[in-house]
């Protein structure tokens, strides 16, 4: 047995051990996990790069604290109360396209800013509630946010793991928006209608009316909506405009900013402080994450991994796809997308590169849906207001193989597919 | 809060604290740069900023070694450190300033062309902080960066980098690759006033050939490759071509006109000089690689390559032997060598002749196979 795979072997162990055994946090048992691997691949206990790791994630750490403040902000001012009215209001005759609608705004922020967590923090929080009040139940309702945004991330325009899968082989991102379109899209309904729509068909819209809070649309008018307009201006402008660039922590600030004076008056420090806590656990994962990242790079660990993937024959090849990526992803879906994506793709180069790499960040983005960050499945179940998030994924592994399926077609007809999806 | 709660707090707060202190020292230590040593024909030493004003003051300023012939002709750039994980770059760049005797024409060297890079790692890679070779004046010490500019010089970076002037869209760290900055912009982020800097450089100096050296993960196809803007064909076919016939295995690419922001394409496109980029392998950079080790970094031994080799899924041959530092950089120095003789047979009135720096068969083939990994290398320096 190699030293990597008893370091690999110890890793996990001390992983599990932490977390079932001693009942620590999981950022605390990936930090010792790490420790332990250090140590038995004779490294001691490296400071340096259990540090240097931990920084890996601060960018996303950031969104994370800021979309969280955002969302807490439009909650308190009213604003979400008085979307949820006009949404309802306007589109309850037709459900199944209310649904549809519903779904590309939860994708929205992620196809704008790249990011799972902006579109379920932000959209879906505000589409959460819309979805209860027509019936939706709580766990369908955490479902289809966390599909939509880990689509959402996927969509064109803005698609960050195929950028990363891209540039590891120097292609530019151009080209990728029809087959990106047709990778997400049709799944995103799919999901929508297979989660909501025996709820939603049968909404009584009297009886939903009657728990609409109107009250914020009538007190504070058309500013009530100032923030979350703004938030979507700011994204687009930031997306158009590259001398806009403000980045999506600043954005969610800024309009979280605004939000304090356009509904409800409340305690900004303290619901900024609530806000913050509410997150501590998964950006404390995170820093977990990039320690453990780290130490397996530096240990070989992560190169054995990759290695035994790639060493399986092409139909072999494809089942280590679909699982190692989505797998790896639990450490970061844009890490599986630049260790995995991009051998993989070297692997298919004789097929359509723009095809294969797109559909390389399908399967890579279902790593936000994996323990123990699974970045979309939490914040999905934290806006609905479950306590676990756990239910959440089992009820969309369907989903999730759904999209491993499609993503798999994608590239077996890679070649097939080019002259109808690719124009450059 | 019991007790009990504030004693475990304030233990974790300290433990935070003194961990900070240490690992803060470690990363200010870094900024710290080892230089090359005053070669026999280093005339003067000066900093980028004096082409370019607005990188003064700033950990993107660098300094460039200027060799003075001692008859004039044409002139020459030489780019090290562009990736400062890329150590044959670098080290190649150390080896030409501290061995060159330029008789005609001026070469220009910059050793870390992306200095704010060379100051600090790449979270999530495990690298190697430092590598120490025995000189000729004793142990040196030399860093090992990163690929990208240092965030604590130039973050947060965007969603999506957008190069300047083309508009291509690339993923966002990008935005701190000086090779996807160039032509660069007199008002843009650090990097791409690095890259502006150097293309500052080039006009003003009216430089005919610039070399930028790199080197790539074994699983990437442009390896083992010289990549050159279509105005340096005819020079990079004849270069070639002598490297062939020399038993160097080089590829001949031209720089694609749609992947812009690199030194041959955008060098080539904006500035007068011809452009000509080497890659070689470097097994501490890939994907695929095994532990981080310095027999990796400077043998390139890596068993996980091997194994790759065998799965076809490699650019360039590898074996146990790896490929240690010495030929690494005896390519890159024996390429500069070809490519500027090939230029001297196009511009005999403006030829640039040199000296003195080790050739491919001195650093590698004709070497003590027991001394390659770094011993051989170091016995060059000064």
């Amino acid at each position: 047995m190699s030293i990597e795979l008893i370091t690999f072997l110890v890793m996990v162990a001390v992983f599990l051990l932490g977390c079932f055994l001693c009942k620590l946090p999981v950022s605390l048992s990936m930090v010792l996990s790490a420790v332990a691997g250090a140590l038995v691949a004779g490294r001691g206990i490296p400071l340096r790069h259990l540090v240097e790791g931990m920084f890996s994630y601060v960018d996303t750490i950031m969104v994370i604290a800021t979309a969280m403040i955002f969302m807490k902000v439009i909650q308190e001012s009213g604003a979400l109360d008085a979307v949820s009215c006009v949404i309802i209001e306007k589109f309850h005759k037709l459900p199944a396209l209310m649904l549809c609608l519903i779904m590309i705004i939860v994708m929205f922020p992620g196809m704008i800013t790249g990011s799972s967590t902006a579109s379920v923090l932000s959209a879906g929080s505000i589409m959460a509630p819309v979805l209860m009040l027509m019936g939706v139940p709580m766990l369908e309702t955490a479902c289809i946010l966390a599909m939509g945004g880990i689509l959402g991330m996927i969509a064109p325009p803005t698609n960050l793991p195929a950028m990363v899968i891209g540039a590891g082989i120097d292609i530019p991102y151009s080209g990728f928006e029809l087959p990106l379109a047709l990778l997400t899209f049709p799944l995103a309904f799919v999901f929508v209608l297979m989660f909501g729509y025996k709820y939603v068909k049968k909404m009584d819209y009297a009886a939903v009316q009657a728990k609409l809070n109107n009250e914020p649309r009538k007190k504070f008018g058309f500013r009530v909506y100032i923030p979350l307009i703004l938030a979507i201006v700011l994204m687009v402008l930031n997306k158009l405009v590259p001398a806009f660039s403000l980045g999506m922590p600043l954005i969610f600030l800024i309009a979280a900013a605004v939000g304090c004076f356009t509904g409800y008056k409340f305690n900004v420090l303290k619901m900024a402080k609530e806000s913050v806590n509410s997150v501590l656990p998964v950006m404390g994962i995170l820093m977990g994450v990039g320690m453990f990242i780290q130490i397996m790079t530096l240990t070989g660990v992560r190169g054995l991994i990759v290695t035994a993937c790639l060493s399986l024959p092409e139909l072999g090849r494809y089942v280590a796809m679909s699982v190692s990526m989505p797998l790896f992803g639990a450490v970061s879906s844009f890490g599986s997308a630049s260790v995995l994506g991009v051998p993989f793709l070297l692997s298919f180069l004789a097929k359509k590169e723009i095809i294969v790499a797109a559909a390389l960040s399908l399967i890579a983005s279902l790593g936000d849906m994996m323990p123990p960050t699974a970045l979309a499945g939490i914040f999905a179940a934290q806006v609905v207001g479950m306590e676990k998030y756990t239910p959440v994924l089992k009820k969309c592994l369907l989903p999730c193989l759904m999209v491993i399926i499609w993503g798999v077609l994608f590239i077996v007809f890679a070649n097939e597919l080019a002259p109808y999806i690719l124009f450059t | 809060m019991t007790k009990k709660n504030y004693i475990t707090a304030a233990l974790s707060l300290a433990l935070a604290v003194a961990i900070m202190v240490y690992t803060g020292m470690n990363f200010l230590a870094a900024r710290d740069l080892p230089w090359p040593e005053q070669g026999p024909s280093v005339t003067d030493i000066k900093l980028l900023s004096d082409w370019f004003p607005g990188l003064k003051d700033t950990n993107g300023d660098t300094w460039v070694y200027v060799l003075q012939g001692q008859k004039p002709g044409g002139k020459m750039l030489v780019l090290g450190g562009t990736h400062a994980n890329e150590v044959s770059g670098y080290m190649s760049a150390f080896t030409f300033i501290e061995t060159a005797v330029v008789e005609e024409g001026t070469v220009y060297v910059i050793p870390y062309t992306n200095h704010s890079a060379m100051t600090h790692n790449d979270p999530g890679e495990g690298n190697l902080q430092y590598f120490t070779l025995q000189t000729k004046s004793g142990a040196r010490t030399f860093r090992y960066g990163s690929r990208a500019t240092n965030p604590v010089d130039q973050w947060p970076d965007p969603d999506v980098y957008v190069h300047f002037p083309s508009g291509q869209q690339l993923s966002g760290s990008e935005t701190r690759n000086i090779n996807r900055g160039y032509p660069g912009r007199e008002d843009g982020n650090l990097t791409e006033k690095m890259a502006y800097g150097v293309a500052s450089l080039i006009r003003a100096e009216n430089i005919d050939l610039t070399f930028d050296l790199h080197e790539a993960s074994p699983e990437y196809p442009v390896i083992n490759a010289t990549v050159v803007h279509q105005n340096a064909i005819d020079i990079g076919s004849e270069g070639c071509m002598n490297l062939l016939l020399q038993g160097i295995d080089m590829a001949l690419e031209q720089s694609p006109i749609n992947f812009h922001g690199l030194t041959h394409r955008e060098l080539g496109d904006h500035t007068e000089t011809l452009a000509i980029l080497m890659e070689t392998a470097n097994a501490s950079q890939g994907r695929l690689r095994g532990a981080t080790t310095l027999n990796q970094v400077l043998g390139g031994w890596d068993d996980c390559y091997v194994v790759s080799q065998k799965l076809n899924m490699l650019y360039v041959p590898w074996d146990e032997n790896g490929h240690p530092i010495e030929e690494r950089c005896g390519r890159h120095l024996q390429g500069i060598y070809e490519y500027s003789q090939a230029f001297n047979n196009a511009h005999p009135d403006t030829p640039i002749v040199y000296s003195g720096v080790p050739s491919y068969a001195e650093l590698f083939t004709n070497a003590d196979p027991a001394t390659l990994g770094g011993a051989h290398l170091g016995s060059f320096l000064m």
